[in-house]
């Protein structure tokens, strides 16, 4: 079964169809998710939530982009959506402490522990997605795709929907911002 | 110092290189299946929770008075129209407010 072939059979609300979907793309779509959260118990969550809503709008699909493609946009939007989300929580969760609420877990960020990196590589490889949290969106999304989904720039660009310029830029600067935030960390647990 | 900060900084980018996929926990479909089953019952939930908030049910009720003020305004309106309407009719009876004219002199019926 090709791809149209298989989007057809979905747009007809087949099931087979949707099990061959997700066995082939719940890998990308919750490594992309958990580059974004940070966290597998989200991303897994996440996750579902992007079939769920593939499953209710693929008749929305017209083809006019890869399917990978389109399904990037669903979980980076998600994913974004919950970042926000959870961002709001700890502000407020701020608030209630100043007024004396007991809110300390949401108060301080837990350290990410990815999967996939390689044990020696493990304490770096947190640093540099702590680092990751504090640069904005768009680098992210940029740096995401391409050091962890390993992505081409053309690629990026589609997903992304901009320049292929405007992506080497992003991905310049998040180099930048990254480099910069590192500094801070190392020259902090040095003092 | 500085020399060693830019190699772990160099360390520290370079650590997702060659990153192995990390997968879901088991059974994603059926989770998804049971989440889609959990949300269809939960249209009905929601829109009953949308519905007993304070502020939509005062909304609602506002709405529901306005229609009902509406509603009588415009019948008594209606209703008052009406009433002149008779009013006039039955006092033009009474008093004879009917046009004389020669013609109907001449033309008397017996």
């Amino acid at each position: 079964m090709n791809q149209p072939e298989l989007i057809v059979l979905l747009q007809q609300g087949d099931e087979s169809a949707f099990k061959k979907l997700v066995d082939e793309y719940e890998s990308m779509v919750y490594n992309t998710a958990l580059g974004i959260v940070q966290n597998t118990d989200d991303a897994d969550d996440l996750t579902q939530e992007v079939f769920i809503q593939v499953y209710k709008s693929i008749s929305s699909f017209k083809g006019e982009s890869k399917f990978s493609t389109w399904l990037y946009r669903i979980t980076l939007g998600k994913a974004l959506d919950h970042e926000k989300k959870k961002k709001r929580k700890k502000r407020f969760g701020f608030v209630q402490g100043l007024f004396g609420g007991d809110d300390k877990e949401q108060m301080h960020a837990v350290e990410f522990d990815h999967p996939g990196v390689q044990m020696e590589k493990k304490e770096r490889a947190s640093e540099l997605f702590n680092a990751l949290k504090k640069i904005p969106d768009k680098q992210r999304i940029a740096f995401t795709l391409h050091k962890l989904e390993g992505q081409s720039y053309q690629e990026i660009a589609e997903i992304m929907n901009t320049t292929l310029y405007a992506v080497e830029s992003l991905l310049g600067r998040a180099k930048t911002n990254l480099k910069k935030e590192l500094n801070k960390y190392y020259n902090n647990i040095q003092k | 110092m500085n020399k060693h900060i830019n190699e772990l900084i160099e360390d520290a980018l370079d650590s997702v290189d060659h990153l192995k996929r990390a997968t879901p926990r088991p059974f994603l479909l059926t989770r998804i299946h049971a989440r889609m089953n959990r949300e269809t019952v939960s249209v009905w939930e929601r829109t009953g929770r949308l519905i007993s908030r304070p502020a939509v049910a005062f909304t609602g009720l506002c709405i529901l008075l306005l229609i009902n003020i509406t509603v009588i305004i415009s019948n008594k309106t209606s209703n008052e129209a009406t009433a002149t309407d008779q009013v006039t009719q039955s006092s033009g009876d009474e008093f004879s407010y009917t046009v004389a004219t020669i013609y109907d002199n001449e033309n008397a019926q017996p």
